[in-house]
C-alpha cells in the first residue's frame, strides 16, 4: 500500500546562508515540482514542516528555511553532503501559462520571495516569456535581505522596486511595499497583466486593498498561503479555511476567493 | 439571680454556658456537617420551645441553640436523645456507653456524655464538589467511634483535596483527600494544560517537555490535588481508584500559640489513616497520665514532643507502601510575646507518668 | 436470520470469535473520571461478554479504534523511515449506529479528500466490520435524529443486551456458521426514530451569509466561557484533526519515531505558524471555527452530511456547559437576525 507521508532521504549538496536567520538548502533529487508547490521537509526535533521550493534545476531543489526559535537550529548544523527527508510536492502551483505573454506583476515580502524565487529566474531565463515583469520586493531591513545575487540580476533583467520597512539602503527605497503599488504603470496594460502576491498576512491583505484602489482588475491577482500543517494531504485539520484546504486547493489561490477567506 | 450549677458538667455535657446567667447553648454533634434534612424539624423545635427561636451554625458544624434555660436541660435532653441514636449509633455506630473504651452506664435521655473529642467537621468533598477527590463525611462517621465519646479534646478537620477549605491546616489533626494520579501517556496529547493549570492552582509539578510532546512530573512535590485530571481533555491523567489521605498536625487557633499545622502523614490509605487515629486515646491517655483535663490536642503533641507523639501515634500501625511519615516537625508559631516559652524550669508542662 | 444466546452462551461465541477477529467494546473504567468517584467509558479491546459497557453512551467516540489518541506512525534512523507495523487480525467492533455513521465522516477525509489514501486509516478501516448495538437509554444530550445518523445498515451482526441473554442478528454471511445450533429470535434491531432533543440544521445561504455570521458578535460569548481545554472534539465522533511530533531516543537526534496525535482547533496553537503568527487567537474564534466546520464548511465541501452526527458527546464532556445544540440554536437565531437585517437593508 502506498503510503503519502512517507519522507524519502535526500542529500544536501549545498548550504548557502542567506542572512543570520535564513539557510538556503540545496538538495539533491529528481522530483520535478511547479512553481509555487512545496514539500513537507523532516527537521529533526521538529518532525516535519511545509517548506516551499526557492528555486530548481537539473537534478535539484532548493529550499530556504528560517530559524524560527531554538528547535529548529538542528537543521542549521546540516553541512553539504548531509541526509534531509522530503516527500511532496504538493499544492497548486503559480498559473504560469496564463501569465503569458502578459505584463507579470510580482509583490514580495520577506520569507514570501522564496515561493516566487524560481519562477523569476526562470523568467529571467526566458525573458521573451512575459510581456513584462514589474518586481516589488520588501525586507524588513538590511540584514534581512534574502537572495542579494538574484537581486541584482533581477534588477538588470526586469522593473524592479526593492524596499526596506525602515531604513534605505543602496538599491532599496524606504518604505513598505504597499506604498509602491502605485507606481506600477497599471493604466499601460490594458487588460494584458496579472499580479502575484506572496508574504505575510498583513502584507498581503493590504497589498491586495491597494490593489483593488489601483483599480486592478480582482480576477488578476494570485496569492499564496501559509499556514500551519501536519500532513499536507488533507487529512490533518491545521491549513483548514471554511471549505478549503490549504494543501490541496491552495497554496495558490485566486484573490477573488481569497480576500473573502476568514480563517 | 441565684444559682448554684456545675458548669462543668453543664459543658461536658454539650452545654455552654451563656453571659446571661442561667443560659445555656446547646452544641449537637453533626459529624461531617452532613445530616438527613429531617432533622431541621427537631432544630427547629427545641430552639422554639426552649430557646429563643435561633440558631447559629457552631463553628465546628454544630447545631447550636443557645438561650436554653438551666431549667430545661434535662428536657431538651430528652429532645435529642432519638438524634443522638439515629446519629451517633445508627450513621456512625459510636457505642454513647463508652467513654474512652470503659463502661460509663449512660442513661437514656441525658445528652452527650462528654464534649472531649470535638464534632468532626468537614467540607462537602467529592459528595459533590468537583475538586473533592474524597467522601468527607462518610470519612467522617467512621472516625467518629474512635474519638468519640472521650474526655480527650482533639478537634479533626476533613478537606475533600489539597484547597483545604475546611482548614486542615488549623487543627490538631486535619486529613486531606489527595490522589496519586496516574499518567497514561498513550493518550496524553501534549496539550500542556495540566501543566498550565498545575502552574496556576496547584504546585508547579508538570512540565510540557518539548522534546518528547509529553509531560514530566516532579513527583515528590505533587499535592494530589487532582487539577490535571479534572482539566485533562482525553482522560491521560486519571485519579487512582483508592483513596488516599494527608494528615496535618497540630495546627490551631488560640490567644497564645496560633500556628498552622505542619504535614505528619501523606499518602496514607484509610485503614493507615484509622489504625493511627485509634491510638490517640493512648496518646492524651499516656501525656496526662490517664487525667483528661480541658487541653487541646495540639498541646498535648507539644508536652510530649513530636517524636514521642509519632512513637505511640504509629505503634501498632500497619503503614500501607505508600505512606510517607514526617521523621520530625518544626512547627512555626506565631509569638505574640517574644519568647514566650522562656519561662522558669518550675513552670514547664510535664508529660508521661507522673504529669 | 436472528438468534438468542444465553450469556453464557453468548461469552462462548465471543471466545470463538476472538480466535479471528480483535474485539472492541465500550468498557467502563473506574473512577477514571474527571471528577472523583466518576468513570469514563471508552472503547478496548475486550475478552469477556460483561466488559461491554451497554447500559450507557461511551464518553470517548468508537473513532479511537480506527484512529488513536497516540500512534507511531514511523520509526527512523539516519537514512530511513520505516511504517510501524500493526496486527493483520480482523476486527470487530460493538458499536452505537452514530459511531458508524459518523465514520463515514472520517472516511471522507481519511480516504477520500484530495485523492490521497491516509496509509494508517486505510490499514485499519479494511479489517473492521461492526457489531450494531441498540440505543435503549434516553439521553438528552442525544440528537442523532437531527442530523439523519440514527440510522445505518453498515454492520455485520447487530445485537439485543437482555438480563437472560443476547439476540444476535445475523447479517454478514462470514458469521453465519458461528450461530449453527442456536435457537432463532425474531429479533430486528431498533433505532432510535426521535431524541428529546432537537436540533434545527442552520442554512448558510452563501459566503456573504457566512463572513456575517463569522464577524458576528455571537462568538464573544465563548471567549468568557470556553477554557479551549479540547475535551469536546477529543469527544467528538467525527473530528480528525491530528498534529505529528517526532521523539528522538536519546541524544540522537537521527534516530527515532514519528508519532501521530489526535490535536484539536479548540486549543491554542493550532493555528500558530512557525514564524509565531496565530490565525485564530480568542475561545470564541475558535469555537466559531468549530462550528461553522461542523455545520456548514464540511458540507460545502464534500456536498454531503453535516460534519456531526449528534452523539453529544462534546456536550457532556464540556467542563463549562458549553451545549453545541444551544450553539447552534443561537447560530440559528444570528442568521434570522442578519437577513432581517439584510431584508430592512434592501
Amino acid at each position: 500500500m502506498y503510503n503519502p507521508v512517507k519522507p524519502l532521504p535526500h542529500k544536501i549538496v549545498n548550504v548557502k546562508k542567506e542572512t543570520d536567520l535564513e539557510y538556503t538548502f540545496r538538495v539533491e533529487t529528481k522530483t520535478k515540482v511547479k512553481f509555487g508547490q512545496f514539500l513537507q521537509l523532516s527537521i529533526p526535533k521538529i518532525g516535519e514542516a511545509p517548506i516551499s521550493v526557492s528555486d530548481q534545476g537539473i537534478g535539484w531543489l532548493e529550499f530556504t528555511i528560517r530559524n524560527v526559535g531554538k528547535v529548529t537550529n538542528e537543521i542549521f548544523e546540516k553541512k553539504e553532503g548531509d541526509t534531509i527527508f522530503l516527500r511532496g510536492p504538493y499544492g497548486n502551483s503559480w498559473p504560469i501559462e496564463k501569465f503569458k505573454d502578459k505584463n507579470l506583476v510580482i509583490i514580495a515580502g520577506g520569507t514570501g520571495v522564496s515561493p516566487v524565487r524560481g519562477m523569476i529566474n526562470y523568467l529571467s531565463k526566458n525573458k521573451d516569456y512575459v510581456k513584462s515583469l514589474h518586481l516589488i520586493c520588501g525586507f524588513k531591513n538590511k540584514e534581512c535581505v534574502l537572495f542579494k545575487e538574484d537581486l541584482k540580476v533581477w534588477a538588470n533583467t526586469f522593473n524592479t522596486t526593492f524596499t526596506l520597512d525602515n531604513e534605505e539602503s543602496k538599491g532599496f527605497k524606504k518604505g513598505f511595499v504597499t506604498a509602491f503599488i502605485k507606481d506600477i504603470p497599471f493604466n499601460t496594460f490594458g487588460e494584458d497583466y496579472e499580479v502575484v502576491v506572496v508574504g505575510p498576512p498583513m502584507m498581503m491583505k493590504f497589498s491586495g486593498l491597494e490593489l483593488e484602489k489601483c483599480g486592478v482588475d480582482i480576477n488578476k491577482i494570485w496569492m499564496s498561503f501559509e499556514r500551519k500543517m501536519s500532513c499536507a494531504i488533507g487529512k490533518c485539520g491545521h491549513c483548514r479555511i471554511d471549505e478549503y484546504y490549504v494543501c490541496l486547493d491552495g497554496p495558490i489561490f485566486e484573490y477573488r476567493i481569497a480576500k473573502d477567506l476568514i480563517d | 439571680m441565684n444559682h448554684d450549677i456545675n458548669i462543668k458538667e453543664c459543658r461536658i455535657n454539650c452545654f455552654r454556658e451563656s453571659k446571661v446567667p442561667g443560659e445555656f447553648m446547646l452544641q449537637m454533634r453533626v459529624p461531617g456537617g452532613m445530616i438527613d434534612s429531617k432533622y431541621l424539624d427537631l432544630i427547629q423545635k427545641i430552639s422554639k420551645t426552649y430557646g429563643d427561636g435561633n440558631f447559629h451554625f457552631g463553628t465546628r458544624q454544630t447545631f447550636d441553640i443557645c438561650r436554653i434555660k438551666y431549667e430545661d436541660i434535662d428536657k431538651v435532653n430528652k429532645c435529642i436523645e432519638d438524634y443522638i441514636k439515629e446519629v451517633e449509633e445508627g450513621l456512625c455506630d459510636v457505642d454513647m456507653d463508652l467513654v474512652a473504651h470503659e463502661k460509663v452506664g449512660r442513661k437514656v435521655n441525658t445528652g452527650y456524655p462528654t464534649i472531649g473529642a470535638r464534632n468532626i467537621s468537614a467540607c462537602i468533598g467529592n459528595y459533590h464538589c468537583i475538586c473533592g477527590n474524597i467522601n468527607t463525611f462518610e470519612l467522617a462517621r467512621k472516625i467518629e467511634p474512635i474519638i468519640f465519646p472521650s474526655h480527650y479534646h482533639i478537634k479533626i478537620n476533613i478537606s475533600g483535596c489539597p484547597n483545604d477549605c475546611n482548614k486542615a491546616h488549623l487543627c490538631d489533626f486535619g486529613i486531606i483527600g489527595v490522589s496519586k494520579l496516574v499518567y497514561h501517556k498513550e493518550r496524553c496529547i501534549g496539550c500542556g494544560l495540566c501543566a498550565k493549570i498545575c502552574e496556576s492552582h496547584a504546585t508547579r509539578v508538570l512540565s510540557l517537555n518539548k522534546e518528547t510532546g509529553k509531560i514530566d512530573k516532579d513527583e515528590c512535590c505533587c499535592v494530589g490535588c487532582s487539577e490535571c485530571a479534572r482539566h485533562c481533555p482525553t482522560s491521560a491523567w486519571t485519579r487512582s481508584e483508592q483513596k488516599f489521605y494527608r494528615v496535618i498536625l497540630g495546627g490551631r487557633t488560640g490567644r497564645q500559640t496560633p500556628r498552622t499545622g505542619k504535614m505528619f502523614l501523606n499518602w496514607a490509605s484509610e485503614e493507615t489513616l484509622l489504625q493511627v487515629l485509634g491510638n490517640w486515646q493512648k496518646f492524651s491517655s499516656w501525656v496526662m497520665d490517664y487525667k483528661p483535663e480541658y487541653l487541646h490536642g495540639g498541646h498535648l503533641i507539644d508536652r510530649a514532643g513530636y517524636k514521642k507523639f509519632k512513637e505511640i501515634m504509629l505503634d501498632g500501625v500497619h503503614l500501607n507502601p505508600e505512606c510517607i511519615v514526617a521523621e520530625d516537625i518544626y512547627f512555626n508559631e506565631i509569638e505574640y510575646r517574644s519568647n514566650f516559652n522562656v519561662k522558669p524550669l518550675s513552670k514547664h508542662k510535664k508529660a508521661g507518668p507522673g504529669a | 436470520m436472528s438468534y438468542k444466546l444465553t450469556l453464557k452462551e453468548a461469552q462462548k461465541l465471543l471466545d470463538k470469535l476472538s480466535l479471528t477477529y480483535d474485539i472492541y467494546a465500550p468498557k467502563k473504567l473506574k473512577a477514571q473520571g474527571r471528577y472523583s468517584d466518576t468513570d469514563i467509558i471508552k472503547y478496548e479491546k475486550i475478552k469477556n461478554i460483561d466488559e461491554i459497557e451497554y447500559r450507557e453512551k461511551s464518553t470517548y467516540p468508537m473513532k479511537e479504534v480506527i484512529s488513536p489518541i497516540q500512534q507511531t506512525i514511523f520509526y527512523f534512523t539516519e537514512d530511513k523511515y520505516r511504517e510501524s507495523k500493526v496486527s493483520t487480525k480482523p476486527i470487530l467492533v460493538f458499536s452505537r449506529a452514530c459511531d458508524i455513521n459518523a465514520i463515514k465522516v472520517q472516511t471522507k477525509i481519511f480516504i477520500g479528500n484530495g485523492g490521497f489514501v491516509d496509509y494508517y486509516y486505510q490499514r485499519m478501516y479494511e479489517r473492521i466490520k461492526f457489531i450494531l448495538m441498540e440505543c435503549d437509554f434516553e439521553s438528552d444530550t442525544c440528537f442523532c435524529v437531527s442530523m439523519n445518523a440514527n440510522i445505518t445498515n453498515n454492520y455485520s451482526l447487530a445485537v439485543r443486551f437482555e438480563d437472560d441473554g443476547i439476540h444476535f442478528e445475523v447479517k454478514d454471511k462470514d458469521f453465519t456458521n458461528y450461530f449453527k445450533g442456536y435457537p432463532h429470535s425474531s429479533f430486528a434491531p431498533k433505532f432510535v426514530m426521535e431524541n428529546k432533543t432537537k436540533v434545527h440544521i442552520p442554512e448558510i445561504k452563501d459566503r456573504n451569509m457566512l463572513n456575517k455570521i463569522k464577524k458576528s458578535p455571537m462568538w464573544k460569548e465563548y471567549d468568557k466561557r470556553c477554557i479551549s481545554c479540547g475535551a469536546c472534539t477529543i469527544a467528538c465522533s467525527t473530528c480528525t484533526c491530528f498534529l505529528t511530533r517526532d521523539l528522538i531516543y536519546g541524544d540522537n537526534s537521527e534516530v527515532g519515531e514519528r508519532r501521530r496525535l489526535s490535536s484539536s482547533c479548540q486549543i491554542d496553537d493550532f493555528a500558530l505558524v512557525a514564524g509565531g503568527g496565530n490565525y485564530r487567537t480568542t475561545a470564541g474564534d475558535r469555537m466559531r471555527y468549530k462550528v461553522l466546520h461542523k455545520f456548514h464548511d464540511y458540507k460545502e465541501r464534500f456536498k454531503d452530511s453535516h460534519m456531526c452526527v449528534g452523539c453529544g458527546r462534546c456536550i457532556e464532556r464540556c467542563p463549562e456547559y458549553i451545549s453545541i445544540t444551544a450553539t447552534v440554536e443561537k447560530l440559528n437565531k444570528e442568521i434570522e437576525r442578519i437577513e432581517k437585517e439584510e431584508a430592512s437593508n434592501v
